[in-house]
């Protein structure tokens, strides 16, 4: 379990100093498989029926193999666009994601000093912020998905360790919720796509007050 | 005909999802949609009818992931007239939108079955939210509720819905996964405090809701409200919005300003009714309070400065949601009761309105309100329904909106916050000011742009100004109609958990 909450932290630092889409998705399906195993893992301590293995399964299908792969065929058409990002917001999302760590030990030493599940709390507190960051720093559509399936990640790895897992028909239906936003969200960047010549979302800002 | 009430409940969740499964395949002529839509709905409206003749209101019926009691059904009727009011003004809209200026669906028919389709799941998912038994399930279906609504908000995909609509995904997406997280430690609570039986079950966890660890529920309590507060449209968390309904075709905003945002209030309350007995009341009313008042205070100066038709209205519903939250931050039987008349009071007559202000957009071919004057002269019947509508809104007598305000207002006062009320009553002034300046100079005046003639047809005239009688009716002679006198009394009870 140490192993992969170093795994995990390594993969969310990488996340932040991506700029390549193609390379940022690669990272958030493999800090999927991180969570997909804690979520085996954690599941066999707690017995062997369905629900153990269910979790991971479903994480498996739907996190690492289909939202990736749905986000990566629409990197692929983004060739020909007009590039407005610029890299120093890379920078300052890495240094919140450093304040993050530090913030979530502290706060886990605050609130609960000395209990089993101390890295991971730290690691999941960790992925929220970093992915808040992401969709609020960084302007490209993609980015912004990636950051978006990190605060998820993050917020199921601390109900896995604090619940062993939300019962089974709300599980399904959060699975159902998260790939249905993603198709949505899909959507929108291929017609954003469409009728901006560009997944950056710093053009859209037409709407004020 | 006497059918029992899992009946009646499994006919009003079926018959929208079949009717949008058979709209989505799309083999079907413009006109047998049409009225399909109408039967569908009137037929739903029918059983929410008979439900509330065969439903006791202080008998809750539960089933394995079906709980009903007064509280739901209260909203039940809610959506179940803003559904039947979209089905009887939906020909009207679409037609429209295929034949004048902005005919966009002129060039895409196909689109009109798949407009339906996601309307009907749309009002369906909220259908559950009120029918479903089981916090973490609500979560699940009020997050559904933003995505199939965000389709539906970028319908036409113009570069202004597609910036709208992504605002609205992102910000409402974060916020409800704050709202996980919330439910996730509320979980935890029934873990530690009542052992693994029926999880996340409304009911049993109400029953057992006494010894709860206090800080624990502070905490999840703090994620539950920014989480919800976001769908609510709550002052910081609101900036998407005004956008998402100024952007959605009239209807899809209507429906979005009437319906959804409660369904956020609902669930917000059914988690409170859980953690209020250990958290303590003067946390949550605090809370209420302030976020409600101060949504208040920031929508009234956007509405003032504002130009876009649309727009000024989805301030004004922000005002009446932070009026909503202040009520249910009161604590007493009065104002609660008033919050629930005022959220199907706000939900009828802003429908109306809504529809009212893209028929206007139609006819002028703009959402610009400083290029429309003239209203009274060039189109009287739509300017006859924006003037009511615009009156009934701002809480003037005989309508029905006066009344939940005016008891609101009360309430205030009789919860021993006079200073707030003042504060209130002060923002309301200024709201109707801001409204009425904007409405006069477009109902008045010369005209200087030219309008497309009149639009408002026979079925949808009456359809609207149906909504505003019932809204006026009800909430006036609501102590001598006894079916629902009752059932807003029973759920009042529900929303105060048993304190006062």
């Amino acid at each position: 379990m140490d192993y992969l909450v170093v795994f995990l932290v390594l993969v969310v630092f990488l996340q932040t100093r991506v700029t390549d889409l193609k390379r940022a998705v690669i990272c958030l399906a493999s800090q999927s498989v991180i969570i997909a195993i804690a979520c085996f893992v954690i599941g066999f301590s707690h017995g062997n029926d369905i629900h153990a293995v269910m979790p991971g399964v479903l994480t498996i299908i739907v996190k690492v193999i289909f939202i990736p792969g749905a986000v990566y065929r629409l990197v692929k058409k983004l060739k020909n666009e007009r590039e407005i990002v610029s890299a120093s917001n890379v920078n300052y999302s890495t240094m919140a994601a450093a304040l993050f760590l530090v913030m979530g030990y502290a706060l886990v030493e605050r609130l609960m000093p000395g209990s089993v599940g101390r890295d991971i709390v730290a690691a999941s507190i960790l992925m929220i912020m970093t992915g808040l960051s992401l969709m609020v720093l960084r302007k490209r559509a993609i980015i912004q998905i990636c950051g978006l399936i990190t605060l998820e990640n993050g917020i199921y790895l601390l109900g896995l360790l604090m619940t062993e897992g939300l019962p089974l028909v709300v599980e399904l239906g959060v699975f159902l919720d998260v790939l249905i936003a993603v198709v949505v969200l899909v959507i929108l960047t291929s017609r954003m796509r469409l009728s901006f010549m560009t997944t950056d979302t710093s053009v859209m800002k037409k709407l004020k007050g | 005909m006497n059918l029992e009430i899992r009946e009646l409940i499994y006919i009003i969740l079926a018959l929208p999802l079949v009717f949008s499964a058979i709209s989505a395949a799309n083999f079907l002529g413009r006109n047998i949609l049409h009225w399909l839509n109408r039967l569908v709905a009137t037929g739903v409206g029918a059983a929410i009818v008979m439900l509330l003749m065969t439903f006791d209101a202080y008998i809750p019926f539960a089933g394995q992931y079906i709980y009903l009691d007064a509280l739901s059904m209260w909203m039940l009727i809610i959506i179940g007239t803003l559904y039947l009011a979209f089905a009887w003004t939906s020909k009207a809209y679409l037609d429209r939108d295929t034949n004048k200026r902005y005919g966009y669906l002129r060039r895409f028919g196909y689109l009109e079955g798949r407009f339906y389709a996601l309307s009907h799941i749309f009002v369906w998912i909220m259908f559950l939210v009120v029918l479903v038994n089981n916090l973490g399930l609500m979560w699940v279906t009020i997050e559904a509720t933003t995505l199939v609504s965000a389709l539906l908000v970028a319908f036409k995909f113009t570069r202004t819905s597609l910036e709208a609509t992504w605002k609205y995904v992102m910000v409402c997406t974060v916020g409800i996964c704050l709202a996980l997280l919330g439910t996730i430690i509320v979980y935890y609570i029934q873990l530690t405090t009542m052992g693994s039986d029926s999880p996340l079950n409304w009911l049993y966890m109400v029953e057992h809701s006494k010894n709860i660890d206090p800080v624990m529920a502070k905490f999840a309590f703090c994620f539950l409200f920014v989480g919800y507060g976001t769908k609510i449209g709550l002052a910081p968390m609101h900036a998407w919005l005004p956008d998402a309904h100024s952007e959605a075709p009239a209807l899809t905003s209507g429906l979005l300003s009437g319906s959804l945002c409660i369904c956020a209030i609902y669930v917000l309350i059914r988690n409170i009714v859980i953690l209020m007995p250990s958290i303590g009341i003067d946390f949550i009313s605090g809370l209420c309070l302030f976020f409600g008042i101060f949504t208040i205070a920031v929508a009234v100066p956007f509405v003032v400065v504002q130009r876009d038709i649309k727009r000024m209205l989805a301030y004004s519903s922000m005002e009446n949601f932070g009026l909503m939250v202040a009520g249910l931050g009161l604590f007493v039987p009065i104002a609660a009761q008033a919050m629930l008349l005022h959220m199907f009071n706000h939900a009828l007559v802003k429908y109306s309105l809504f529809y009212t202000a893209g028929t206007i957009m139609e006819e002028y071919g703009t959402k610009n309100m400083m290029r429309i004057h003239g209203m009274m002269v060039q189109v009287p019947r739509t300017a006859c329904f924006l003037l009511l509508s615009i009156v009934a809104i701002l809480g003037m007598p005989p309508f029905g909106v006066f009344f939940s305000k005016f008891y609101m207002i009360y309430g205030f006062f009789t919860a021993e916050h006079p200073w707030l009320g003042v504060i209130t009553l002060v923002l309301l002034a200024g709201m109707l000011i801001g409204i009425l300046y904007h409405i006069l100079r477009m109902l008045g005046g010369q005209s200087k742009k030219k309008s497309s003639g009149e639009l408002f047809g026979v079925i949808d005239s009456l359809t609207i100004a149906g909504l505003l009688i019932f809204s006026g009716i009800a909430s006036a002679g609501l102590s001598d109609i006894t079916v629902l006198n009752r059932l807003l009394e029973a759920a009042a009870k529900i929303v105060l958990g048993g304190v006062a």
